[in-house]
């Protein structure tokens, strides 16, 4: 895995970032205002495959829309190598430990398709949320909703609904 | 004295003094008949072959209550005073085992001889002595369950052929007697072929059919006085009176449903020991298991029809799964079945009320009162039920010929097979059975070697000269199958159950959505999606796995993907750093994608906690009920709706589905432990 050197794409070559994220189903939903102010904070960010935007337990630096591609979120198994426990798919959000304490990614996060993203930093969007009510009110919300998302998921893989557990008298 | 009159005018009343009961038994077992009746045995009244009237059980009473049944002796001379013992007319009727299949080895090839093939042969006729008015109900519920429906029960046709019902109307009621509030009794209205009423000194007989008269017509027996035949009917009323009506059943089968959540079903769940007795007791419970056995030199193996009972362990049990594993499940499941479901099932009650499910239950748990417990009637007013008069008579049933039966055992032939995945084989299977080869999308085989378990199998594809199955080695039976080569015989019974509604997908957006295993029952309905591609505006599969090295038909599914003729989405639960696709649940991939929900069909198969998951993605995005298809997976050990297994509110899954829209299974999908 590549350590991550995102490049950044000129923002004269891109289309506004606000096009982006009112395509996206994580913030389509956002008030025009709310989503005017996020666009202003973020930029546009690509990887390669193999490229890591996050490690497990590091802090975390960035909250990120996947726009294209798919990112892998890893965790490490010792004796295993790392599972690939979940993959972040265009519109969804990978790096929400950057808003919420303690502010440490809980997987690595790497590319697995050339990916490009809508990238914010974590601390000036930390500061926007805890000064700005509106953006708060937008944003957690949504943020909300695709971890509570993630974790209905990680239920059901859990359930671990398509093993074999015993044998069968059949 | 005169002789009964041989022609037999149904309705004719004669009385037979009781000194004349033995000449009465040996015109019974005429025509080589076993006359089976009560007789004292181990303690309490059970039912017996009757060569004489010393056999019956003369000056004897039963006294019974919830969970206690002790012999009175009363020292008079009556010989049926006495409230039913465990045994029901059932034991000879449809009894607790029965081999139904013996495979020898003698050319070195499996044969099949199916020993119903000539039923007759094997079954000696009956005539059954002593048959209550309840237990003439239990043989009507039983012949509409075992002999009405699309395929019979050959052997229990067999055995009801010909049966003799001498009925005797009760003269005392038990204490757990209750066939007054189930509308079947305690008078003998009809159903048999003499019915007889104990009054003092003797019977008052009535003659119910030609072959009663025949029976009585070499006996020296007066026509009943006017005195004789009021003293029957007052006893009779006065065995009404006795036993009251304890349980009011209107509305029953839909207050028992509404209190699927009850806590009282946790309640009982303390008291019952989940022993099997009320079941085996019970003169219309029907579920049946399948064994099969190998004598030890390899030479024949047999299967061997044997009671069940829903209050086992292993009832509910399907692979990787069990769906009721708490005794409050199953006690729900039986009783929900015999007083609510069975209604909507069979069109009548599956109680008649004849009480032994108290008597024998060995820690007294009384019916009547947990259901007026978990379903109390809206009103405290109690309200007698009429005689019930709608269910067919007891009549001779007409022989089952072999071509009736729907699913004979075929031969097929190995011509291919397939490695999926490291447990997961598919057999192309060549026959000219055209069944098999015209079936439909979403039907199931059951396939077996000797002395080998039958499990249902959905076909997963259809060829001109056969089918395939994609078979899992879950245990010794499908390990066998998983291991056949080219050119090994595999028997399977078949095409069982209803398949997809293909017609729903035309002209609509189709998504595919399916876990493990569950893709190879959808495989047949993706063929005909395609071949009927210019028809369906749109095709999305939806394909969740364990890991990427658990997935099916992985080729094919590429090839599938770069011909653009579906869309295809794969997700897997794992998976390791080499695996650069989804990762995550089938639910994540659905609940994202574009589709004209309202103008969409969804076909689902999966594990079943899986599809309820999807079914709350699919309601989000406004799909209806009725265009969401599930495929359910029960314990199916019959495959034709008879040994019980897979009964599901009104549906038995195996021949009602198991392919299902939600609308019509309403709330039957999704509640745990159903």
């Amino acid at each position: 895995m590549e350590e991550m050197s995102l490049t950044e794409t000129a923002s004269s070559q891109t289309p506004p970032l606000d096009d982006n994220l009112a395509a996206a189903w994580l913030t389509y939903s956002l008030s025009t205002a709310t989503r005017g102010k996020l666009a202003r904070m973020g930029r546009l960010a690509t990887l390669v495959t193999g490229e890591v935007l996050m490690r497990e337990g590091d802090p975390s630096d960035h909250l990120a829309i996947v726009l294209e591609g798919r990112i892998g979120l890893r965790v490490r198994v010792p004796e295993r190598g790392p599972i690939t426990i979940l993959t972040v798919e265009p519109g969804d959000v990978v790096g929400w430990s950057a808003v919420v304490p303690p502010y440490r990614a809980t997987s690595t996060a790497v590319a697995l398709a050339p990916t490009e993203l809508a990238l914010f930093d974590g601390p000036p969007l930390r500061e926007a949320l805890a000064s700005d009510a509106e953006l708060a009110a937008g944003l957690y919300p949504v943020i909300l909703s695709a971890v509570s998302r993630r974790l209905e998921g990680t239920r059901l893989q859990l359930l671990d609904l398509f093993s074999q557990r015993w044998v069968e008298p059949w | 004295m005169v002789a009964a009159n041989p022609a037999g005018d149904a309705g004719e009343t004669y009385f037979l003094r009781r000194e004349l009961v033995n000449e009465l038994i040996q015109a019974l077992a005429t025509d080589d008949r076993e006359v089976i009746g009560p007789r004292v045995e181990d303690g309490t009244i059970r039912l017996g072959p009757v060569s004489s009237a010393v056999d019956l059980p003369r000056g004897v009473g039963l006294d019974n209550a919830p969970g206690k049944a002790r012999l009175v002796e009363r020292g008079d001379d009556r010989l049926f005073d006495q409230p039913v013992g465990p045994d029901s007319w059932k034991r000879w009727t449809f009894p607790p085992r029965v081999t139904q299949a013996v495979w020898t080895d003698g050319d070195g090839t499996p044969a099949i001889e199916r020993r119903l093939e000539n039923p007759p042969r094997q079954i000696t006729k009956k005539a059954f002595l002593g048959v209550r008015a309840c237990e003439i109900a239990a043989l009507r519920v039983h012949d509409r369950v075992l002999a009405q429906g699309p395929t019979p029960d050959r052997d229990y046709a067999a055995r009801r052929r010909d049966n003799l019902i001498v009925a005797v109307e009760c003269a005392v009621a038990g204490g757990t007697c209750f066939c007054a509030s189930m509308g079947t009794g305690p008078e003998v209205r009809d159903g048999f072929d003499l019915a007889l009423s104990e009054i003092d000194d003797g019977f008052v007989v009535r003659v119910g059919t030609p072959a009663g008269a025949a029976v009585l017509a070499g006996l020296p027996v007066n026509p009943a006085t006017d005195a004789q035949f009021e003293h029957a009917q007052a006893s009779a009323a006065r065995v009404r009176e006795q036993m009251g009506v304890t349980l009011p059943t209107d509305g029953l089968p839909e207050r028992l449903i509404a209190a699927a959540d009850s806590p009282r079903w946790a309640e009982i769940a303390e008291r019952c020991i989940a022993c099997t007795n009320c079941t085996l007791v019970c003169p219309t419970c029907f579920c049946t298991s399948v064994g099969q056995r190998s004598d030890l030199d390899g030479q024949a193996a047999s299967s061997e029809r044997t009671w069940d009972s829903c209050f086992t362990l292993d009832f509910a049990r399907v692979a990787g799964g069990n769906f009721r594993t708490r005794v409050s499940d199953r006690y729900r499941q039986w009783l929900t079945h015999k007083f609510g479901t069975w209604t909507t099932q069979f069109g009548s009650s599956g109680c008649v009320g004849c009480g032994r499910c108290i008597t024998w239950c060995p820690v007294g748990i009384d019916v009547r009162d947990e259901l007026m417990a978990v379903a109390p009637p809206p009103e405290a007013a109690v309200v007698a039920r009429p005689m019930i008069e709608a269910l067919p008579v007891v009549a001779p049933l007409p022989p089952v010929r072999h071509e009736q039966h729907g699913t004979p055992p075929v031969k097929t032939t190995v011509v291919d097979t397939h490695r999926e995945t490291h447990d997961t084989v598919t057999l192309r299977l060549r026959t000219d059975y055209q069944p098999l080869i015209n079936g439909k999308p979403g039907q199931f085989v059951m396939p077996s070697l000797p002395a080998g378990a039958s499990p249902a199998i959905s076909i997963s594809r259809f060829h001109n000269d056969g089918f395939s199955l994609t078979v899992r080695a879950a245990g010794a039976s499908t390990a066998r199958i998983c291991a056949l080569e080219r050119g090994e015989t595999l028997t399977v019974r078949g095409p069982m159950g209803r398949g997809w509604p293909v017609e729903q997908a035309l002209g609509r957006d189709v998504m595919v959505i399916t876990g493990g295993i569950g893709l190879a029952p959808l495989r047949p309905l993706l063929d005909w999606l395609i071949a009927n591609r210019d028809h369906i505006a749109r095709i999305q599969l939806s394909y969740g796995a364990r890991t990427p090295g658990d997935r099916l038909y992985t080729a094919e599914l590429d090839t599938l993907l770069l011909s653009g003729v579906i869309d295809i989405a794969q997700t897997v639960d794992r998976a390791g750093p080499e695996w650069l696709g989804r990762v995550g649940v089938v639910t994540q991939v659905i609940d994202r994608i574009m589709c004209s929900c309202d103008k969409t069909t969804a076909f689902i198969c999966g594990p079943e906690r899986m599809m309820q998951a999807t079914v709350d993605v699919l309601h989000e995005r406004g799909v209806p009920d009725e265009r969401i298809w599930v495929t359910l997976e029960r314990h199916m050990d019959c495959g034709v709706g008879l040994c019980g297994h897979c009964q599901l509110g009104r549906f038995f899954v195996c021949k009602d589905g198991p392919v299902f829209s939600l609308a019509e299974l309403g709330p039957a999908f999704g509640i745990e432990g159903l």
